[in-house]
């Protein structure tokens, strides 16, 4: 790869795409113009806003006490009135208009109910007809019991008894009707709310000074908050939640449409086969073109936040002049640092979108195909970038572990001045961002490989053909499509299964739903697809014998490798904590296991029988199709990840997605899934003992503490077991790529790809 | 020059289930001389081309440009060919002058002398008046041209044009088969596959007659016309096919 031809396809690309109007439109001239314009409107349409008003429906006001008078009727006209102003401030008086009804018959509450759900009135409000006598009683039962009532009313009655007669007397309940499906009445109600809480707080006033209380006696202790961050934190506060999010959606825009422009928009004018027929390297081209999305992305990404900050700062000073109050505080100007740790952290997130876009981009045939893409992209990216707003998300070791979330929390972390916090995970998340970076650029250059995604034509799509297409041209293993057809399947019927199935409630049935499921849900629809889209079941679920040595080999592998896999198992859980609700599940499913009448049904349920379906699904029919990908390690991760997914759990799945890739590694590497079902068994069958049987054995037998120690978790590894343990895996591992391994067409064409000769420079 | 043993190129689509494009072609081409691949549409020309260029790899076969290896050394090859066909197209946001110097640089020629080797070209083939027009407002006549200057600006030992006159009009086309002409003049190996049986007939030292992924006949056009007793090209062209295409239905039915 040289520098030279990445820099003139980046100046290429730089100037065909300055050269492109609608291009230069969407990135420079749409944002300086987009919220200025947006504001003016906003501006405008506040000017119009106002709170519109409300018609209340009080039935059954002949009920309610003389004092206080809550409701004053119009004179003149009888079935107008308001609410009396002590409780209800002008403002909202005029916002409200009251219809007052008596309450004749019983059926004028329904008609009453009947007018709120039509929208004749936002709101009812009923009283019944007992509301003020009850509400008497009530008062009149407080008063018998006060300190200023006769002495002798006071010793006939003990304190307790007052207490069990006040608590039995039906405290009167006047009814609002609302419609929630309607905002007007929901607004309705609040505000009536608002004044039947203010009148009532005038009764128990009334009530406390005819009981000779004090009203300060309610109030004994009062609340008082002092905010001791500093008004630059404040402001910090409130931008970091916001800006990372904006800088990051507009970074993924600004990527995805150029990337669009330079791959599929390339190809569909024909110029990219001109590139290609040039002495750049794939890398080059695929470099050159992530520098420019880069650079967009960026710009795009810093323009909407310029354009945004000047336009919000604006209207929020505009705001604050026509009301001073919480905006003030809640919003100043972002503070100027932010601004510098925003610019900083839109490299990698740039760089890593872009390599997103750029791979997407490559795979399309055309621009119009290639925009169908963002929403799937956006689908993905969008839930990463909404999760640091949740408010209990906090950057942690796990949180820092996840891309573009990791990124957002460490910004808004740098943003809120907390800079200590970022120093410590400022490295996992740039790690693992660079890492995805890489994978995407990984992924790019092979689009720009992969002859199939470069020339491929549009076709018209009939499922008669399609159906005749896929039995007709049957291969001797799936597809890769087919074998993510396989994984997706297995992941739906797995999730829907896990509805229908529920959480059984013996051992027996635990059992028994646990055998079925696996036959039913993973071996039965692989070994299916086997049959149908395959021609050579024996090749695609690698049904061979491998060569004797491989089995003991594999047996001492599960062996050795179990202790790392517990300590994966435990860091997993350090990373991601069980939620409490998870861990009482698993407590059960653990209640279960210790139902189990032996530990033989034990073995054959939990160890023998996964062993067999997974691998026949995960290691037979779906690896075998991701191997057409061209790269073994691409095919082992792919089929390694719907394994760990079909496991449920985050943390189970992390975890068993190590495991399946050792398990795809032994499955390749000696052409057979025998070794991996017997790791597979041995590897579950040592993970139950531990949990059952071993820690019976640890107290009768003083050996087994030279393996094991108990820790808070249960059982553990003993560390120089573990490095033990370690190393011989290694070993055992490295034995097996001495083997000589079977590789697809796919993976022998790649393989001759990889080792192209590097041209020298042309003097 | 080029040297292709036993090309193989299969592909697989809905409508045809996997078929062979190129089914174990092999040909070889020398410096100043055209050869010619004639065959209709989808008999594979574009295809071995490809594969030629670098941009497809092969399913089997090798193929060797200038002593270099298609699927091994692809940047070496295409430092030694240029190639000019109709899907190669020209950028619509560029001059002339730029979309040459463009390729210029990415053949790593230095600023000076590719300044001069351009004027050169400029001159030669008459493109002058391409220099400052962008590639979407030129007439197909300057982009033609424009893709040849793209093609020989690094002045490749090989030259290779699909279909090259596809689409162009006569006056067009003619000027280029006299560019094709004088560079096989300058000693460039030169493949040319055509359709079309008069520039076949007109350029071509070697032809390859080209059906359905198989060579149906390769030699000079004397020693087709006399090997298969034939009065012209054209008469010749259509008995191959016929023939190939009745034993292919013959085989079919048989199986």
């Amino acid at each position: 790869m040289t520098w030279s031809n990445i820099k003139w396809v980046f100046l290429r690309e730089m100037r065909d795409q300055l050269r492109d109007r609608r291009t230069l439109f969407t990135i420079a001239v749409l944002p300086l113009l987009l919220y200025p314009l947006l504001g003016m409107g906003f501006l405008q349409v506040a000017q119009f806003s106002r709170d519109h008003p409300t018609t209340i429906l009080i039935l059954g006001d002949d009920a309610l006490p003389a004092s206080p008078r809550l409701i004053v009727r119009e004179e003149g006209t009888p079935e107008d009135g308001r609410f009396a102003d002590e409780f209800c401030e002008q403002k909202v008086a005029r916002l409200l208009e009251l219809k007052i009804r008596k309450q004749r018959s019983a059926a004028d509450l329904g008609q009453a109910r009947e007018a709120v759900r039509t929208g004749e009135f936002d709101a009812l409000v009923y009283f019944a007809p007992d509301f003020g006598k009850k509400l008497d009683a009530f008062r009149a039962r407080l008063l018998k019991r006060s300190p200023s009532s006769s002495s002798t009313d006071r010793l006939d009655r003990s304190a307790e008894q007052d207490a069990v007669d006040l608590a039995e007397l039906a405290v009167p309940e006047p009814q609002i009707f609302v419609n929630t499906a309607s905002d007007k009445s929901r607004i309705a109600r609040d505000r009536v709310e608002r004044i039947l809480r203010s009148w009532r707080e005038s009764i128990v006033q009334d009530n406390l000074e005819k009981n000779d209380i004090p009203v300060a006696a309610t109030r004994p202790f009062g609340l008082v908050n002092t905010d001791v961050a500093r008004e630059r934190s404040r402001r910090a506060a409130v931008w970091s939640k916001i800006l990372p999010f904006v800088v990051l959606i507009w970074a993924l825009t600004g990527a995805f449409y150029p990337a669009v422009d330079l791959c599929a928009g390339e190809k569909e004018r024909g110029t990219l086969e001109t590139l290609l027929c040039s002495p750049a390297q794939r890398s080059e081209i695929v470099f050159g073109k992530l520098l420019t999305i880069m650079a967009f992305s960026m710009a795009t990404s810093l323009l909407n936040l310029l354009s945004m900050g000047m336009t919000g700062v604006f209207i929020i000073s505009q705001l604050n002049r026509l009301g001073p109050g919480a905006m003030q505080v809640m919003m100043g100007p972002p503070p100027l640092g932010s601004m510098g740790w925003i610019v900083l952290a839109l490299v990698p997130i740039s760089a890593l979108f872009s390599a997103l876009s750029l791979a997407i981009a490559a795979f399309a045939r055309s621009s119009k195909e290639g925009q169908y893409y963002l929403m799937p992209l956006l689908m993905i990216t969008l839930p990463l970038m909404m999760l640091p707003m949740l408010p209990t998300v906090e950057l942690d070791p796990g949180t820092s572990l996840i891309p573009v979330t990791g990124m957002m929390l460490l910004l808004r972390s740098l943003m809120e001045g907390q800079y200590l916090e970022s120093l410590r995970y400022a490295l996992p998340v740039i790690g693992i961002t660079a890492i995805c970076c890489l994978l995407a650029v990984r992924w790019a250059i092979e689009q720009f490989n992969n002859e199939a995604v470069l020339f491929r034509e549009s076709e018209r799509w009939d499922l008669g053909l399609w159906i005749r297409h896929v039995v007709r041209d049957r291969a001797e293993t799936p597809s890769l499509a087919e074998a993510i057809f396989c994984g997706v399947m297995l992941l739906m019927i797995r999730f829907f299964a896990s509805f229908l199935v529920g959480m059984p409630d013996g051992w027996s049935r635990f059992a028994t739903t646990t055998v079925v499921t696996l036959i039913a849900f993973i071996a039965a629809p692989a070994l299916l697809m086997t049959v149908v889209l395959t021609r050579s079941p024996r090749k695609t679920l690698l049904l061979r014998m491998p060569r004797p040595a491989a089995i003991p080999m594999a047996v001492l592998l599960a062996i050795v490798i179990h202790p790392v896999g517990v300590a994966l198992a435990e860091g997993v859980r350090w990373l991601y904590p069980f939620s409490n609700d998870m861990l009482e599940q698993l407590e059960g499913v653990t209640g279960l296991i210790a139902d189990a009448p032996g530990i033989w049904s034990l073995l054959v349920v939990l160890a023998l029988a996964p062993a067999i379906c997974e691998e026949l699904a995960f290691r037979g029919f779906i690896l075998s199709g991701m191997r057409h990908m061209g790269h073994k390690w691409a095919a082992i991760f792919a089929s390694a990840v719907f394994f760990g997914a079909t496991h449920g759990i985050l943390q189970q799945s992390i975890t068993a997605c190590a495991v399946g890739a050792v398990i795809g590694y032994l499955a390749i590497q000696t052409g057979s899934l025998l070794p991996g079902i017997l790791f597979h068994f041995v590897y579950n069958s040592l993970t139950l003992l531990m949990a059952t049987t071993i820690p019976e054995w640890a107290d009768q037998h003083p050996a087994f503490r030279w393996l094991y120690s108990t820790g808070p978790e249960g059982l553990m590894y003993n560390l120089p077991v573990l490095l033990a343990g370690g190393l011989l895996a290694a070993a055992a591992l490295m034995w097996f790529r001495s083997l000589p391994s079977e590789s697809s067409p796919e993976e022998s064409l790649q393989d001759a790809l990889d080792h192209q000769t590097a041209q020298p420079a042309l003097k | 020059m080029i040297k292709v043993r036993e090309l193989t190129k299969a592909y697989s689509d809905l409508r045809r289930g996997p078929f062979v494009a190129l089914a174990s072609i092999s040909f070889e081409a020398q410096a100043g001389q055209i050869y010619g691949l004639l065959g209709p549409n989808g008999a594979g020309k574009t295809t071995a081309l490809r594969i030629l260029s670098t941009v497809l790899q092969p399913t089997d076969g090798s193929a060797h440009v200038n002593g270099f290896d298609v699927l091994t050394q692809p940047s070496l090859v295409r430092r030694q060919i240029g190639f000019v066909s109709a899907n190669t197209a020209i950028y619509d946001r560029m001059t002339g002058w730029e979309m040459v110097e463009y390729f210029g640089h990415l053949h790593g020629i230095e600023p000076e002398p590719l300044r001069a080797r351009m004027e050169s070209i400029f001159t030669r083939l008459q493109m002058n008046e391409t220099r400052d027009v962008l590639g979407g407002k030129m007439s197909t006549g300057m982009r033609q041209k424009v893709s040849i200057a793209r093609a020989i600006v690094h002045d490749p030992p090989v030259l290779i044009f699909d279909e090259a006159t596809a689409g162009l009009d006569v006056l067009v086309a003619r000027a280029l088969l006299s560019t094709v002409d004088e560079l096989r003049d300058q000693g460039k190996c030169i493949v040319f596959s055509t359709h079309i049986m008069r520039e076949a007939e007109r350029l071509c030292d070697r032809i390859a007659i080209l059906h359905r992924g198989h060579f149906l006949a390769e030699g000079t056009l004397a020693e087709l016309l006399e090997q298969h007793q034939e009065p012209d090209l054209e008469e010749l062209f259509f008995r191959l096919i016929s023939d190939h295409d009745s034993a292919s239905e013959k085989q079919l039915v048989a199986s």
